[in-house]
Protein backbone atom coordinates (compact mmCIF):
# COMPACT_ATOMS: atom_id res chain seq x y z
CA UNK A 1 0.00 0.00 0.00
CA UNK A 2 1.49 3.32 -1.05
CA UNK A 3 1.77 6.24 1.27
CA UNK A 4 3.76 9.42 1.18
CA UNK A 5 6.52 9.13 3.72
CA UNK A 6 7.00 12.91 3.76
CA UNK A 7 3.43 13.33 4.99
CA UNK A 8 4.06 11.04 7.92
CA UNK A 9 7.38 12.68 8.65
CA UNK A 10 5.71 16.09 8.66
CA UNK A 11 3.13 14.77 11.09
CA UNK A 12 5.85 13.42 13.36
CA UNK A 13 7.27 16.93 13.67
CA UNK A 14 4.06 18.38 14.99
CA UNK A 15 3.46 19.18 18.64
CA UNK A 16 3.00 15.88 20.40
CA UNK A 17 0.43 14.97 23.00
CA UNK A 18 3.12 12.91 24.71
CA UNK A 19 6.82 12.50 24.02
CA UNK A 20 9.41 10.67 26.07
CA UNK A 21 12.36 8.36 25.87
CA UNK A 22 11.12 4.87 26.63
CA UNK A 23 12.42 1.38 26.33
CA UNK A 24 10.81 -0.28 23.34
CA UNK A 25 10.69 -3.87 22.21
CA UNK A 26 9.05 -5.14 19.06
CA UNK A 27 6.67 -8.09 18.80
CA UNK A 28 9.12 -10.49 17.18
CA UNK A 29 10.43 -13.27 19.31
CA UNK A 30 13.87 -12.54 20.62
CA UNK A 31 13.73 -8.80 20.02
CA UNK A 32 15.61 -6.71 22.54
CA UNK A 33 14.70 -3.53 24.34
CA UNK A 34 16.04 -0.39 22.70
CA UNK A 35 15.88 3.18 23.95
CA UNK A 36 13.61 5.13 21.66
CA UNK A 37 12.11 8.60 21.60
CA UNK A 38 8.41 7.84 21.44
CA UNK A 39 6.02 10.53 20.31
CA UNK A 40 2.25 10.53 20.21
CA UNK A 41 0.80 12.80 17.51
CA UNK A 42 -2.92 12.61 16.79
CA UNK A 43 -3.64 8.88 16.35
CA UNK A 44 -0.11 7.89 15.38
CA UNK A 45 2.69 6.71 17.59
CA UNK A 46 6.10 7.57 16.15
CA UNK A 47 9.37 6.27 17.41
CA UNK A 48 12.85 7.64 16.77
CA UNK A 49 16.39 6.64 17.52
CA UNK A 50 17.25 8.95 20.38
CA UNK A 51 19.69 11.07 18.39
CA UNK A 52 17.79 11.29 15.13
CA UNK A 53 15.31 13.82 13.79
CA UNK A 54 13.33 11.50 11.51
CA UNK A 55 11.23 8.66 12.91
CA UNK A 56 12.13 5.09 12.10
CA UNK A 57 8.59 3.85 12.50
CA UNK A 58 4.94 4.68 13.02
CA UNK A 59 1.97 2.81 14.41
CA UNK A 60 -1.64 3.76 13.77
CA UNK A 61 -3.44 3.61 17.09
CA UNK A 62 -6.85 2.35 15.99
CA UNK A 63 -8.54 -0.86 17.18
CA UNK A 64 -5.69 -1.45 19.54
CA UNK A 65 -5.45 -2.62 23.08
CA UNK A 66 -3.22 -0.91 25.63
CA UNK A 67 -2.41 -3.12 28.60
CA UNK A 68 -0.22 -2.78 31.65
CA UNK A 69 2.87 -4.97 31.73
CA UNK A 70 4.75 -5.41 34.96
CA UNK A 71 6.71 -3.80 36.44
CA UNK A 72 6.16 -0.28 35.02
CA UNK A 73 5.49 -0.80 31.37
CA UNK A 74 2.69 -1.22 28.91
CA UNK A 75 2.04 -2.99 25.64
CA UNK A 76 0.13 -2.12 22.52
CA UNK A 77 -1.48 -4.88 20.53
CA UNK A 78 -4.06 -4.86 17.77
CA UNK A 79 -7.42 -6.45 18.31
CA UNK A 80 -7.11 -8.99 15.54
CA UNK A 81 -3.67 -10.13 16.66
CA UNK A 82 -3.53 -9.95 20.45
CA UNK A 83 -0.36 -11.98 20.82
CA UNK A 84 1.71 -9.58 18.76
CA UNK A 85 2.66 -6.94 21.31
CA UNK A 86 4.79 -3.83 21.14
CA UNK A 87 6.32 -3.40 24.58
CA UNK A 88 7.26 -0.15 26.23
CA UNK A 89 9.14 0.42 29.47
CA UNK A 90 8.57 3.53 31.54
CA UNK A 91 10.63 4.96 34.34
CA UNK A 92 7.77 5.03 36.82
CA UNK A 93 4.27 3.74 37.43
CA UNK A 94 3.01 7.29 37.09
CA UNK A 95 4.57 7.76 33.67
CA UNK A 96 3.15 4.43 32.63
CA UNK A 97 -0.40 5.35 33.65
CA UNK A 98 -0.10 8.70 31.91
CA UNK A 99 0.97 7.06 28.66
CA UNK A 100 -1.69 4.38 28.79
CA UNK A 101 -4.45 6.93 29.30
CA UNK A 102 -3.12 9.14 26.50
CA UNK A 103 -2.83 6.25 24.04
CA UNK A 104 -6.39 5.11 24.69
CA UNK A 105 -7.70 8.63 24.22
CA UNK A 106 -5.78 9.07 20.98
CA UNK A 107 -7.81 6.76 18.77
CA UNK A 108 -10.06 8.55 16.29
CA UNK A 109 -12.70 5.89 16.73
CA UNK A 110 -12.58 6.22 20.51
CA UNK A 111 -12.96 9.98 20.22
CA UNK A 112 -15.87 9.61 17.85
CA UNK A 113 -17.63 7.14 20.17
CA UNK A 114 -17.02 9.53 23.05
CA UNK A 115 -18.43 12.47 21.17
CA UNK A 116 -21.55 10.53 20.26
CA UNK A 117 -21.89 9.32 23.86
CA UNK A 118 -21.56 12.82 25.36
CA UNK A 119 -23.87 14.26 22.75
CA UNK A 120 -26.59 11.78 23.57
CA UNK A 121 -26.15 12.09 27.31
CA UNK A 122 -26.26 15.89 27.14
CA UNK A 123 -29.34 15.74 24.98
CA UNK A 124 -31.01 13.46 27.51
CA UNK A 125 -30.08 15.72 30.40
CA UNK A 126 -30.87 19.09 28.83
CA UNK A 127 -33.24 18.32 25.98
CA UNK A 128 -30.86 20.14 23.63
CA UNK A 129 -28.44 18.81 21.05
CA UNK A 130 -25.02 20.30 21.86
CA UNK A 131 -23.87 19.96 18.25
CA UNK A 132 -26.61 22.26 17.04
CA UNK A 133 -24.70 25.36 18.15
CA UNK A 134 -21.95 24.34 15.70
CA UNK A 135 -24.42 23.75 12.93
CA UNK A 136 -23.31 20.16 12.42
CA UNK A 137 -26.04 18.09 14.00
CA UNK A 138 -26.76 16.43 10.66
CA UNK A 139 -23.19 15.38 10.02
CA UNK A 140 -23.26 11.67 9.28
CA UNK A 141 -20.07 10.84 11.13
CA UNK A 142 -21.57 11.93 14.46
CA UNK A 143 -24.82 10.00 14.32
CA UNK A 144 -25.51 7.08 16.62
CA UNK A 145 -26.13 4.99 13.52
CA UNK A 146 -22.52 5.48 12.43
CA UNK A 147 -21.46 3.17 15.22
CA UNK A 148 -23.32 0.25 13.72
CA UNK A 149 -22.78 -1.74 10.52
CA UNK B 1 13.73 -4.10 16.53
CA UNK B 2 16.57 -5.46 14.40
CA UNK B 3 19.23 -3.70 12.44
CA UNK B 4 18.25 -0.63 10.42
CA UNK B 5 20.64 0.28 7.64
CA UNK B 6 21.28 3.98 7.08
CA UNK B 7 19.20 4.12 3.93
CA UNK B 8 16.12 2.44 5.40
CA UNK B 9 12.95 4.41 4.99
CA UNK B 10 10.52 4.91 7.81
CA UNK B 11 8.40 1.91 8.50
CA UNK B 12 4.69 2.43 8.74
CA UNK B 13 3.28 -0.69 10.36
CA UNK B 14 0.85 -1.45 7.61
CA UNK B 15 -1.07 -4.12 9.46
CA UNK B 16 -2.34 -1.56 11.92
CA UNK B 17 -3.49 0.64 9.06
CA UNK B 18 -5.07 -2.17 7.08
CA UNK B 19 -7.07 -3.26 10.07
CA UNK B 20 -8.41 0.22 10.45
CA UNK B 21 -9.19 0.30 6.75
CA UNK B 22 -11.15 -2.92 6.94
CA UNK B 23 -13.10 -1.47 9.82
CA UNK B 24 -13.70 -4.84 11.28
CA UNK B 25 -16.69 -5.11 8.96
CA UNK B 26 -18.74 -3.48 11.69
CA UNK B 27 -18.64 0.05 10.57
CA UNK B 28 -19.55 1.90 7.43
CA UNK B 29 -16.86 4.32 6.27
CA UNK B 30 -17.43 8.06 6.58
CA UNK B 31 -17.68 8.38 2.83
CA UNK B 32 -16.84 6.29 -0.19
CA UNK B 33 -17.19 6.54 -3.92
CA UNK B 34 -15.51 7.01 -7.24
CA UNK B 35 -13.09 9.83 -7.75
CA UNK B 36 -10.73 10.46 -10.61
CA UNK B 37 -7.15 10.66 -9.54
CA UNK B 38 -4.21 12.01 -11.45
CA UNK B 39 -1.20 9.73 -11.22
CA UNK B 40 2.08 10.94 -9.82
CA UNK B 41 4.01 10.17 -13.00
CA UNK B 42 1.27 9.30 -15.42
CA UNK B 43 -0.67 12.53 -15.77
CA UNK B 44 -3.92 11.05 -16.95
CA UNK B 45 -6.81 10.62 -14.56
CA UNK B 46 -7.55 7.14 -13.30
CA UNK B 47 -10.84 6.02 -11.83
CA UNK B 48 -10.35 4.92 -8.26
CA UNK B 49 -12.62 3.88 -5.41
CA UNK B 50 -12.01 6.15 -2.44
CA UNK B 51 -12.83 5.34 1.15
CA UNK B 52 -12.71 7.92 3.92
CA UNK B 53 -12.35 6.52 7.39
CA UNK B 54 -11.53 8.90 10.20
CA UNK B 55 -8.56 11.05 9.19
CA UNK B 56 -7.37 8.61 6.53
CA UNK B 57 -8.35 8.55 2.89
CA UNK B 58 -7.73 5.26 1.12
CA UNK B 59 -7.93 4.59 -2.59
CA UNK B 60 -8.43 1.26 -4.28
CA UNK B 61 -8.27 0.11 -7.84
CA UNK B 62 -11.64 -1.58 -7.46
CA UNK B 63 -14.35 -1.26 -4.84
CA UNK B 64 -14.08 -4.91 -3.81
CA UNK B 65 -10.30 -4.97 -3.39
CA UNK B 66 -9.08 -6.24 -0.06
CA UNK B 67 -6.06 -3.96 0.08
CA UNK B 68 -5.88 -0.31 -0.89
CA UNK B 69 -3.47 0.97 -3.51
CA UNK B 70 -2.64 3.88 -1.31
CA UNK B 71 -3.33 6.10 1.62
CA UNK B 72 -3.55 9.86 2.12
CA UNK B 73 -3.21 11.22 5.61
CA UNK B 74 -5.55 14.14 6.12
CA UNK B 75 -4.07 16.13 9.00
CA UNK B 76 -3.13 19.72 8.17
CA UNK B 77 -4.05 19.31 4.54
CA UNK B 78 -5.63 21.98 2.43
CA UNK B 79 -8.53 20.82 0.36
CA UNK B 80 -9.57 23.22 -2.37
CA UNK B 81 -11.49 23.15 -5.61
CA UNK B 82 -9.39 23.56 -8.74
CA UNK B 83 -10.87 25.62 -11.56
CA UNK B 84 -9.34 25.57 -14.97
CA UNK B 85 -8.42 21.92 -14.67
CA UNK B 86 -8.88 19.59 -17.62
CA UNK B 87 -11.57 17.81 -15.62
CA UNK B 88 -14.60 19.59 -14.23
CA UNK B 89 -15.36 19.17 -10.51
CA UNK B 90 -11.65 19.01 -9.82
CA UNK B 91 -10.07 19.57 -6.45
CA UNK B 92 -6.69 19.28 -4.80
CA UNK B 93 -5.60 17.83 -1.48
CA UNK B 94 -2.42 19.65 -0.59
CA UNK B 95 -0.39 17.84 2.02
CA UNK B 96 2.06 19.57 4.35
CA UNK B 97 5.77 18.90 4.49
CA UNK B 98 8.27 19.86 1.82
CA UNK B 99 7.96 17.15 -0.79
CA UNK B 100 4.46 16.35 0.35
CA UNK B 101 2.24 15.69 -2.58
CA UNK B 102 -0.62 17.70 -3.97
CA UNK B 103 -3.17 15.07 -4.89
CA UNK B 104 -5.19 16.07 -7.91
CA UNK B 105 -8.62 14.58 -7.87
CA UNK B 106 -11.93 15.12 -9.58
CA UNK B 107 -15.48 14.20 -8.71
CA UNK B 108 -17.98 12.98 -11.25
CA UNK B 109 -20.52 15.72 -10.71
CA UNK B 110 -21.22 18.81 -8.62
CA UNK B 111 -23.04 16.95 -5.87
CA UNK B 112 -20.16 14.57 -5.39
CA UNK B 113 -17.67 17.42 -5.38
CA UNK B 114 -19.59 19.32 -2.73
CA UNK B 115 -20.07 16.23 -0.60
CA UNK B 116 -16.42 15.21 -0.78
CA UNK B 117 -15.15 18.71 -0.01
CA UNK B 118 -17.38 18.87 3.01
CA UNK B 119 -16.45 15.37 4.20
CA UNK B 120 -12.72 15.99 3.80
CA UNK B 121 -12.85 19.37 5.53
CA UNK B 122 -14.41 17.73 8.55
CA UNK B 123 -12.21 14.66 8.67
CA UNK B 124 -9.26 15.64 10.79
CA UNK B 125 -8.42 14.29 14.22
CA UNK B 126 -7.70 17.83 15.32
CA UNK B 127 -11.20 18.99 14.50
CA UNK B 128 -12.70 16.04 16.34
CA UNK B 129 -10.58 16.89 19.38
CA UNK B 130 -11.75 20.51 19.27
CA UNK B 131 -15.39 19.37 19.19
CA UNK B 132 -14.97 16.73 21.85
CA UNK B 133 -13.41 18.88 24.55
CA UNK B 134 -16.35 21.20 25.27
CA UNK B 135 -18.84 18.35 25.10
CA UNK B 136 -16.89 16.34 27.61
CA UNK B 137 -16.60 19.36 29.90
CA UNK B 138 -20.29 20.11 29.59
CA UNK B 139 -21.19 16.50 30.39
CA UNK B 140 -19.04 16.48 33.50
CA UNK B 141 -20.50 19.77 34.68
CA UNK B 142 -24.01 18.45 34.18
CA UNK B 143 -23.20 15.27 36.09
CA UNK B 144 -21.67 17.25 38.90
CA UNK B 145 -24.71 19.54 39.09
CA UNK B 146 -27.00 16.52 39.15
CA UNK B 147 -24.89 14.73 41.75
CA UNK B 148 -24.42 11.94 39.26
CA UNK B 149 -21.39 9.79 38.59
CA UNK B 150 -20.17 10.48 35.02
CA UNK B 151 -20.41 7.49 32.72
CA UNK B 152 -18.03 6.39 30.00
CA UNK B 153 -18.45 5.75 26.32
CA UNK B 154 -19.09 2.09 25.52
CA UNK B 155 -16.23 -0.35 24.89
CA UNK B 156 -13.22 -1.22 26.95
CA UNK B 157 -11.22 1.95 26.84
CA UNK B 158 -9.66 2.01 30.28
CA UNK B 159 -10.16 5.04 32.47
CA UNK B 160 -12.34 7.92 31.32
CA UNK B 161 -10.42 10.69 29.68
CA UNK B 162 -9.61 13.67 31.85
CA UNK B 163 -9.63 16.97 30.01
CA UNK B 164 -6.08 18.21 29.82
CA UNK B 165 -6.87 21.71 28.72
CA UNK B 166 -9.85 23.95 29.15
CA UNK B 167 -12.14 24.50 26.24
CA UNK B 168 -11.54 27.88 24.70
CA UNK B 169 -14.04 29.64 22.52
CA UNK B 170 -11.11 31.10 20.65
CA UNK B 171 -10.00 27.62 19.54
CA UNK B 172 -13.44 26.73 18.28
CA UNK B 173 -13.80 30.11 16.63
CA UNK B 174 -10.51 29.68 14.78
CA UNK B 175 -11.23 26.14 13.82
CA UNK B 176 -14.67 26.76 12.40
CA UNK B 177 -13.46 29.99 10.92
CA UNK B 178 -11.15 27.91 8.71
CA UNK B 179 -13.97 25.67 7.56
CA UNK B 180 -16.22 28.60 6.86
CA UNK B 181 -13.51 30.43 4.89
CA UNK B 182 -12.86 27.31 2.86
CA UNK B 183 -16.55 26.88 2.08
CA UNK B 184 -16.84 30.56 1.22
CA UNK B 185 -13.96 30.13 -1.20
CA UNK B 186 -15.75 27.18 -2.79
CA UNK B 187 -18.92 29.21 -3.03
CA UNK B 188 -17.10 32.16 -4.63
CA UNK B 189 -15.50 29.91 -7.19
CA UNK B 190 -18.83 28.36 -8.10
CA UNK B 191 -20.21 31.88 -8.49
CA UNK B 192 -17.29 32.89 -10.71
CA UNK B 193 -17.76 29.82 -12.83
CA UNK B 194 -21.40 30.64 -13.37
CA UNK B 195 -20.67 34.31 -14.06
CA UNK B 196 -18.22 33.25 -16.75
CA UNK B 197 -21.01 31.25 -18.35
CA UNK B 198 -19.32 28.02 -17.38
CA UNK B 199 -20.28 25.02 -19.42
CA UNK B 200 -20.51 22.92 -16.29
CA UNK B 201 -24.06 23.66 -15.19
CA UNK B 202 -26.22 20.72 -14.39
CA UNK B 203 -28.83 19.95 -16.95
CA UNK B 204 -31.85 22.03 -16.07
CA UNK B 205 -30.32 23.09 -12.79
CA UNK B 206 -28.34 26.19 -13.53
CA UNK B 207 -26.05 27.79 -10.99
CA UNK B 208 -28.64 29.07 -8.57
CA UNK B 209 -28.40 25.82 -6.69
CA UNK B 210 -24.78 26.36 -5.67
CA UNK B 211 -25.60 28.53 -2.69
CA UNK B 212 -28.27 26.14 -1.47
CA UNK B 213 -25.97 23.18 -1.89
CA UNK B 214 -23.34 24.73 0.33
CA UNK B 215 -25.66 26.11 2.97
CA UNK B 216 -28.04 23.21 3.34
CA UNK B 217 -26.72 21.27 6.34
CA UNK B 218 -24.56 18.37 5.33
Amino acid sequence: MRYNEKELQALSRQPAEMAAELGMRGPKKGSVVKRRLVKLVVNFLFYFRTDEAEPIGALLLEHCRVAQEEPSGFSISFLEDPERKYHFECCSEEQCQEWMAALRRASYEFMRRSLIFYRNEIQKMTGKDPLEQFGISEEARFQLSSLKA
Amino acid sequence: MGFFPQWATMKLHQKSVLRFFRGYRTQAPDREGILLKKGARNTSYQRRWFILRGNLLFYLEHQADHTPLGLILLENCQVEPRLGATEPYAFTIRTPGGGGRAYKLAAENREELRAWLWALAGATWTRLAVLLRPLEAQYRELCQAAGQEPGSPPEDCGSPATPRTLFSFQELHEHFGKEIRMLQAVHRQFQEASDNGGSRSRAGGGEAGAHELLMSGN
